[in-house]
């Protein structure tokens, strides 16, 4: 079971790795901080760790809800939605941080500023938030989780499927080393702001929709 | 009377060049399609010949690119009443791969076509107007003759902002910080990642400006109802207001993923614009002047423009001191005229390849409008 997990996150890598550049490639190019393989490598891997936080909490959804897809089909429209609202909530902190005024209101830059200063907590905080997705990759990982019955199994495969599509993710800490140029920085503060609104339009859309059909 | 001559022996392969091109090797027989042929024909070969004559480049081509814009705008929306009944594109059009191609999709589509060996757009392939092979090959090419000079010299949309940019003599509104020009940058990064995980092109469906006025969907929903208010919005703001306001090209400078896309083709491109220290006063009217923020302290220093220089000439013709002027990469900074025909041959002729079919077309349609009371 552990070998068909990991072989199903090979297969599907490339795929989880376009639903996640949008938050990880912006992250890394406006990143705090000089650039350098090790520290970017950190990010990714603070990232992955958020992600596979996500991906246990599925498996274990997934098993507490008794196993059935159908249910869990319900409520996917809203709980996606949240996550993208979280989501995008995060990504526009990102973008103000590390600006002396980041909006008029004094408790707003006051936030951006403390999370400035913490930056290490955004990309796990991020990886989590995108690793409670439905994307199609994720998707064919709960149809299969749900086979084994025990919650133990249910969040292996979940595991085994999250290391098979986290080597897709070795490339990415390259992206970083753009960031040594001051305009990318700006950039990817920028593009994380414009992937914010995205993800905003896109929560507001899926949490509305799915509200209504429950 | 020697340098009329030597200007005219100069324009001589572009007369040529351009009848060859706006022919297309036959004399069209109607005698609307005839006088819009000549009409076009002279009014490409009198400019071409001004700018080789007076030695001022942005002055005869924004009348040209201003003229084609407008032209394109009534042959397209022309053509699709023509076709379709009106400008809205229904479902069905789109199903049926009737949506004409647009250069601005080109970056969104590369990754879906790497990972899903598809091309993320409701056209045809080839065939049809505007079809998404031809466009790519018109790309190419503009890029290795041009490279980001494209978006002065042949973007269908860019004349409107350039002429709205030109109606006030001072700019009302100064002092705009730098780093918005990166903005382009980012656009283009969040449209591709998007584009990579949705499969659709989402710039044409969310942020177009020019869906004003080409074609738009047709409006059967709130979503649809809130991208057209989104496109109304930037055309108001970036393509009419702005540009007004600021003397500058405020779309292609703030918002297009394609001229920031287009940007970094500029470094496989032969030419680009110098600055030439020695001559330089730092009077800033090259910095002022610039319609794409190209131009800072930073890159006078290093007696270049930014990489989103596109070699419309402007600073060229601003300069009181003749220190800015067209190069040719790998030789000697020189004012000479060879650098700046070396680079004016392909750039005219691409505008003329692109501008003569929409200009002829736009004289035909308004001929028709005087005449019979109707474009269509």
């Amino acid at each position: 079971m552990g070998v068909e997990a990991f072989l199903l996150g090979l297969s599907n890598g490339a795929i989880c790795l376009a639903y996640c550049a949008p938050v990880l490639v912006p992250c890394l190019m406006g990143g705090v901080g000089a650039s350098g393989l090790k520290s970017d490598s950190l990010v990714v891997l603070r990232f992955l760790a958020g992600r596979m936080l996500g991906y246990v909490a599925f498996g274990v959804i997934a098993w507490v809800l008794g196993h059935s897809l159908t249910r869990m089909a319900g409520l996917q429209e809203p709980v996606v939605g949240c996550c993208f609202l979280i989501l995008s909530i995060f990504l526009a902190l990102y973008a103000l941080t590390g600006r002396e005024h980041t909006c008029a209101h004094s408790r707003v830059t006051a936030l951006a500023l403390r999370m400035g200063a913490s930056p290490r907590l955004l990309p796990g905080l991020a990886g989590l938030a995108s690793g409670l997705n439905f994307c199609p990759p994720f998707l064919i990982a709960l149809l299969a989780a749900s086979r084994p019955g025990t919650l133990q199994g249910s969040v292996f495969f979940f595991l085994a499927f999250f290391v098979g599509t986290s080597l897709f993710f070795i490339p990415v800490p390259f992206v970083g080393m753009l960031r040594r140029f001051p305009s990318v920085r700006i950039v990817g503060k920028m593009a994380a702001g414009i992937m914010g609104l995205y993800y905003a339009y896109t929560g507001l859309t899926m949490l509305i929709g799915g509200l209504r059909t429950l | 009377m020697k340098r009329t001559l030597r200007s005219f022996l100069l324009s001589l392969p572009m007369l040529l060049l351009t009848a060859l091109m706006l022919t297309g090797g036959s004399i069209p027989r109607e005698p609307s399609r005839l006088a819009a042929l000549i009409l076009t024909y002279l009014f490409f070969n009198t400019f071409f010949f001004l700018m080789l004559h007076k030695g001022r480049t942005d002055r005869y081509r924004a009348v040209l690119f201003v003229t084609y814009s407008v032209a394109f705008v009534i042959a397209f929306v022309s053509h699709l009443v023509e076709a379709r009944g009106s400008m809205a594109l229904t479902e069905a059009n789109m199903i049926e791969g009737e949506t004409p191609f647009c250069h601005v999709v080109i970056p969104m589509t590369l990754i879906p076509a790497a990972l899903t060996k598809t091309i993320i757009f409701p056209g045809s392939i080839t065939g049809t107007h505007a079809s998404i092979a031809g466009m790519f090959v018109l790309w190419i090419g503009a890029s290795l003759a041009l490279g980001r000079g494209f978006c002065g010299w042949a973007c269908f949309f860019g004349g409107l902002e350039d002429g709205f940019s030109r109606l006030l003599k001072k700019p009302l509104i100064k002092g705009i910080r730098p780093s918005w020009s990166y903005l382009p940058y980012a656009v283009l990064l969040a449209v591709v990642l998007i584009a990579a995980i949705s499969l659709s092109p989402t710039y044409c469906m969310w942020l177009c400006p020019f869906k004003t006025v080409t074609e738009y969907v047709q409006v059967t929903s709130v979503k649809i109802a809130i991208q057209t208010a989104i496109f109304l919005s930037l055309f108001l703001g970036l393509v009419i207001v702005l540009p007004i306001l600021t003397r500058r090209r405020t779309q292609c400078s703030f918002l297009c993923p394609f001229g920031a896309f287009q940007s970094f083709t500029n470094k496989v491109n032969a030419f680009d614009i110098r600055i030439d220290p020695d001559r330089c006063v730092k009077c800033g009217l090259c910095t002022k002047s610039c319609p794409t923020f190209s131009i800072d302290e930073a890159s006078i220093k290093k007696g270049t423009t930014r990489l989103s220089c596109m070699k419309c000439g402007k600073c060229v013709d601003t300069c009181p001191k003749g220190a800015i002027a067209y190069h040719v990469k790998g030789t000697q900074l020189s004012r000479g005229i060879l650098p700046r025909m070396l680079f004016l041959y392909p750039a005219f002729l691409f505008m003329s390849i692109m501008a003569g079919r929409q200009i002829q077309d736009a004289i035909v349609r308004i001929i028709r409008l005087v005449t019979t009371g109707s474009m269509i």
